[in-house]
Order: structure tokens, then C-alpha cells, then sequence
């Protein structure tokens, strides 16, 4: 029987590191449990994001996560990218490193995007068999995280949840659920998002990912430019519950607001922990969906860090 | 019409072909390299991606489409913002948009996104009468380059916690063996030379207030330092004099030679030259220029 997150530490409740908020974080040393990264921002980085990390790294834990990765790609894994991410997890001390399942891009090409897979026999090959390959280059723990996805494919033969199973199992790695994303992509593709994450290996599940969305009343899109709702909330619930919890992480990529409001939402978990808390009230008024208007903001998997000039 | 599934290669290749065109998924699913993969009559898009309960396949396959440019165009406009400003949102995403079909993105990080920017503007310049007056694609090239030195300058090697050349070491050294001697500039300087004021009008930019514009400049060559100090990038207008004199000591002349090209490129007689020097050197270590002289 395998331990719990695979026997990976629980960090507690955490925030994805963001620039807009280098300065209060360096200045203030909020108590704030970890802090998860952007790998592609960091890994070429000799200016200030890199120096803002270190500092933040001596202070705080600190996970890696990546979405340049395209596990999916029939393209060839790029090996130079992968020392890149080994080297700075060495140098950061990186508990894990993440990324998604999902391709970014093939002939060469980056679509900066996190494209979906046809979950087949053929598929599931290709990923464990790169997913190997990744964790003898990395050889740190390597956890991957299911996507929102906006398209399903003719081809594929079997439901997500069993291909993130097949693919931990078999490639045996970690997962990294990100509970906003199974409610997006339940919503997108017709599916129950309570059913999703009660057939995933809860052992194997090492973080959770919680997030804001766009609710575009005949698509969700994972916009992380909000507050968390209620019904993923509630979702985050059965999943505490399911795991005996793991390493939570707010992202908060659009829009983004204060660090003291982002930190105040990912402390909003606590409410949704333990057996024996009272039932949780609704996470508040901003928990609750609301439909977009026109030319609201565009998904972003990477961020561009603007330059500090005189 | 697709009949037998299609190898995770094949689907990949035709989903990049049908989200990146230009013209959309309907003109992505018609272009000749998607047909060549999956050849599809119009509205048979749902033999490969299945339909929602709210949305078709293609409307499904919009939304990758739509965020595809939506993502980069506003990563590119984050990469060149006073560009951006100069231009336009519209004339500004309308270049970035031919931009990103000549040249996509080959890398794992969106900071070489716009690294071929000023290239495409210089390859895609319309033909104009040489010494007509203000050229707008040479002022955009100008501008480009600055930004993204910038950027380059921001994130790249420095010299933060490393020994830089004070003024009084400068001042300590041996006056008779200072032509020969050589100074070593920090690692992130970068001169810069423009066919219009760029520089001046990037700081104009900056300075402008919501609803304002700044005034673009007429045709005058400027000459531009830019290093980084404590994590900022620092920029430093030029003469002719202080750009020439830096110039040979960033290729490695030794300070005698540099000195000869300030000179060259002087109108003062040398006794104002030097006065002028001994506060140039005086000022540049005193910013940072050099991390040391031998």
C-alpha cells in the first residue's frame, strides 16, 4: 500500500509566486506556507526574477511548475530544457516539478498553449514512455496535472480520469489535481467533475491547483483571473477529504489583485478541511459565478515578466 | 471524410495546422497541410473533435483558435509597450499578427517571443525615397531595438554583488600608464545608435499621462548607454565623443585609442576635451560602467 502524496510532505496552503507582488513579499515576508513558481521564468533568468526567487527560496519552500514541458508532443522531448529545470530545482531546492498533461506544440513549433490529448491506447504509451525519460533526467519528484480542456476527440477510447490513472500507475508518478480544471473541463465536455476526482489514485495525488474562471455561459474557460467559486469549493472539499489532504496552491494569473487578497483566498481552504469543522458557509459573495461580458480576459499558461527601467 | 483514428502525430499536426491559421479554424481545416493530414469536407469537423452539448466541434476549436493570437498579441504588445504606444492597439497587433505567422514561436519560454521583431519590420519596410525626410519604418525599427535590448539587459548576466571601478580607484590610478591601460566594461552595457531619438522618446512615453501621447520625434541621430545597476536597467544619452570613446573601449582598445576616437569625433580643442573626459570617466564609474581597469 502506498502512503499517502507518496509520502510527500503536505506544505500546507500556498501561493503562486507572481512579479507584481516581488516587492511586497520581500518586504513584508508574509506567513504565507510555500510558494510555487513558473519554471520557463526562472530557468534563463540572471536578473531580478532570479534574485527575488533566491531570497524567497531561502525563506519559504518551494515547488517548481512548468508548462512548456509537452509531455504530449510527438516532437522529441527537449533534453536541454529538462537540465535547465533539473539545474535550477537543484539550486532553488525544489520539492517537485510539475506540469500538465497536454502538448504545446509539434514541428518544432510553441503554441505557449496547453493543448489536449486523445486519450488512447497510443497516447498513453507515448506519455509513460516520456514520463520515464523526464524522471531519469530530473530525478526529482516529477507530478503531473490535468488540464482544462475545451475539445474531446473522436478517437479517444477512454474516459480522462482512467487515462491520468493508467498514466501515474504505469509511469508511476505523481499527480497534481487541479480541482478548478476538473470542474472547467466537466462543464466543457459534459462530464461529472464529482465522479472525476472520486476515481482518480488518491495516493498519488500530491497538490491540488485552485483557481478563478470565465464563465462564458456555453463554455467555461480557465482564465484564473478570479476568485474560486463555491461549487469548486465544495469540490476541493470532497478532495480533502479523499486525499486526507495535500499541498494546496492558489494561482491567481490575470487581473491579479493584492497579494493579501490572493493569500486571504487560498486560506479560504481551511474552511473546506477536516471532518469535524462545522459545514462551510459559502465562500462569499465573490464565490459565486458570474457569466462574462465581451472582451474579457485571454488564458495565459506563461507569463511575461515587464522590465524594471529608469 | 476521416474514417480510421489517426495517429497521435497525425492529430497533432493537423490540430496545430486547424488553431494557428490566420484565418481560423474553418480556413485552418480547409488549408492545404491540415488536408494533407485529415482531409475533411466542409462541416466534417466533428469527425475528429466531438460536439458539446452547448457548443459545435469548430466552436469548440475556436476557443483555441481566438486565444492563440489573443495570447501572443498580447504578450508581444507586453514585450514592445512604447512601440505599441507609437503605433497604435491596432496598427500595432495588425504588424504582430504578420509577425507571428512569419515567425512563430520555436521556444520553451515567451521572453524570444518578439527576439526578430525589428528584423521583420526591417524585411517588411515599405519601399521609400532615400533621404526623404522622416521615415516611419526606421523610427519603428529604432524603437524596437531599445525595447528589446531592454528587456535582454533586464533579465540577462550582470554584475549585482560583483567589485565594480569606483571613481577613486579610477582616480588612484597611474596617470602615465593610463593610455595603455585597458578598462573592462561591466558585462551588461550596451551601446546603442539611433536614427531618431528613440531613447528620448521612450522616456517622453513613459511620462505621459492617461489620454496623452507623446510627440514623435523629428530625424536626429542619438547615441544610447544602457546597463543594469541593482536590478534596473539604466539608460544614458550620449555625445558623439562619449559614444566613440565607448565604443573602442567595449571592443577592447586600450584607453590611449579610445581616447584618440573621442577626439576624432570632438569639436573642442584638447584642453577642453580632457576636462571634459576626466568628468565623463568620473561620472561612468561613479555609475557603474566598469568593473575594473589594467
Amino acid at each position: 500500500m502506498r502512503p499517502p502524496r507518496l509520502g510527500h510532505a503536505n506544505l500546507g496552503l500556498g501561493v503562486g509566486l507572481r512579479s507584481v507582488h516581488f516587492d511586497h513579499i520581500l518586504q513584508t515576508q508574509p506567513e504565507v506556507d510555500w510558494f510555487e513558481i513558473i519554471s520557463e521564468n526562472y530557468v534563463d533568468s540572471q536578473g531580478r526574477p532570479r534574485y527575488v526567487l533566491q531570497q524567497i527560496a531561502e525563506r519559504y519552500p518551494v515547488v517548481m511548475h512548468g508548462v512548456s514541458l509537452s509531455i504530449g508532443s510527438t516532437d522529441p522531448v527537449d533534453r536541454e530544457y529538462l537540465k535547465k529545470l533539473k539545474r535550477l530545482a537543484r539550486e532553488v531546492g525544489a520539492r517537485w516539478i510539475s506540469d500538465h498533461i497536454c502538448w504545446t506544440g509539434v514541428l518544432g513549433r510553441n503554441t505557449h498553449d496547453l493543448l489536449p490529448v486523445p486519450f488512447t491506447e497510443e497516447t498513453l504509451r507515448h506519455v509513460v514512455e516520456r514520463v520515464r525519460v523526464v524522471q531519469d533526467v530530473l530525478e526529482r519528484p516529477f507530478v503531473l496535472e490535468n488540464p482544462s480542456s475545451y475539445v474531446t476527440f473522436q478517437d479517444s477510447t477512454m474516459d480522462e480520469w482512467e487515462f491520468i490513472t493508467r498514466l501515474a500507475e504505469e509511469a508511476d508518478c505523481g499527480l497534481l489535481l487541479d480541482v478548478n480544471n476538473v470542474y472547467v473541463s466537466s462543464f466543457n465536455h459534459d462530464m461529472d467533475p464529482d465522479a472525476f476526482i472520486r476515481s482518480l489514485p488518491h495516493e498519488r495525488i500530491v497538490q491540488f491547483h485552485l483557481a478563478g474562471h470565465t464563465d462564458y455561459t456555453t463554455h467555461l474557460i480557465d482564465t484564473h483571473d478570479n476568485h474560486v467559486i463555491d461549487p469548486v469549493w465544495e469540490l476541493y472539499r470532497t478532495a480533502h477529504q479523499l486525499t486526507g489532504g495535500v499541498s494546496t496552491l492558489l494561482e491567481w494569473d490575470a487581473n491579479i489583485p493584492p497579494f493579501p487578497v490572493v493569500h486571504d483566498e487560498v486560506l479560504k481552504a481551511k474552511r473546506f478541511m477536516g471532518e469535524h469543522l462545522p459545514q462551510a458557509e459559502p465562500a462569499a459573495e465573490e464565490g459565486i459565478p458570474v457569466p462574462a461580458t465581451a472582451g474579457t480576459t485571454v488564458y495565459h499558461p506563461l507569463h511575461h515578466i515587464r522590465p524594471e527601467v529608469e | 471524410m476521416k474514417g480510421e483514428p489517426s495517429s497521435l502525430d497525425v492529430v497533432q499536426r493537423w490540430f496545430q495546422a486547424v488553431v494557428t491559421h490566420p484565418e481560423g479554424v474553418r480556413g485552418g481545416a480547409a488549408s492545404p497541410e491540415a488536408q494533407a493530414l485529415i482531409r475533411l469536407n466542409r462541416g466534417e469537423l466533428e469527425a475528429v473533435v466531438r460536439r458539446s452539448r452547448n457548443l459545435t466541434a469548430a466552436e469548440r476549436l475556436s476557443i483555441y483558435a481566438n486565444a492563440y493570437y489573443a495570447r501572443l498579441l498580447e504578450c508581444m504588445g507586453a514585450c514592445y509597450p512604447v512601440l505599441k504606444q507609437a503605433l497604435g492597439d491596432d496598427v500595432f497587433d495588425s504588424f504582430a499578427f504578420e509577425y507571428l505567422q512569419r515567425y512563430p514561436s520555436h521556444s520553451y519560454t515567451l521572453d524570444r517571443l518578439g527576439e526578430k521583431f525589428s528584423r521583420f519590420l526591417e524585411e517588411t519596410r515599405p519601399e521609400g525615397e532615400p533621404g526623404e525626410g522622416v521615415s516611419w519604418p526606421d523610427f519603428l525599427i529604432d524603437l524596437a531595438n531599445l525595447e528589446w535590448t531592454i528587456a535582454k539587459v533586464f533579465d540577462g548576466p550582470g554584475v549585482e554583488g560583483q567589485p565594480l571601478l569606483t571613481p577613486e580607484a579610477l582616480q588612484s590610478f597611474p596617470a602615465e600608464r593610463f593610455a595603455e591601460a585597458r578598462l573592462e566594461p561591466v558585462v551588461c552595457l550596451r551601446l546603442l545608435s539611433f536614427r531618431y531619438p528613440v531613447n528620448a522618446y521612450y522616456t517622453a512615453a513613459r511620462n505621459a499621462g492617461e489620454g496623452e501621447e507623446a510627440p514623435l520625434p523629428g530625424l536626429a541621430a542619438e547615441r544610447v548607454a544602457i546597463l543594469r545597476r541593482d536590478y534596473v536597467v539604466r539608460r544614458y544619452p550620449l555625445s558623439e565623443p562619449q559614444y566613440a570613446l565607448l565604443r573602442e573601449i567595449l571592443a577592447g582598445a586600450a584607453v590611449g585609442e579610445a581616447l584618440a576616437a573621442a577626439a576624432a569625433a570632438s569639436d573642442l580643442d584638447d584642453d577642453a576635451l580632457a576636462a571634459e573626459l576626466r568628468a565623463w570617466f568620473r561620472f561612468w564609474s561613479a555609475e557603474g560602467f566598469f568593473q575594473l581597469v589594467s
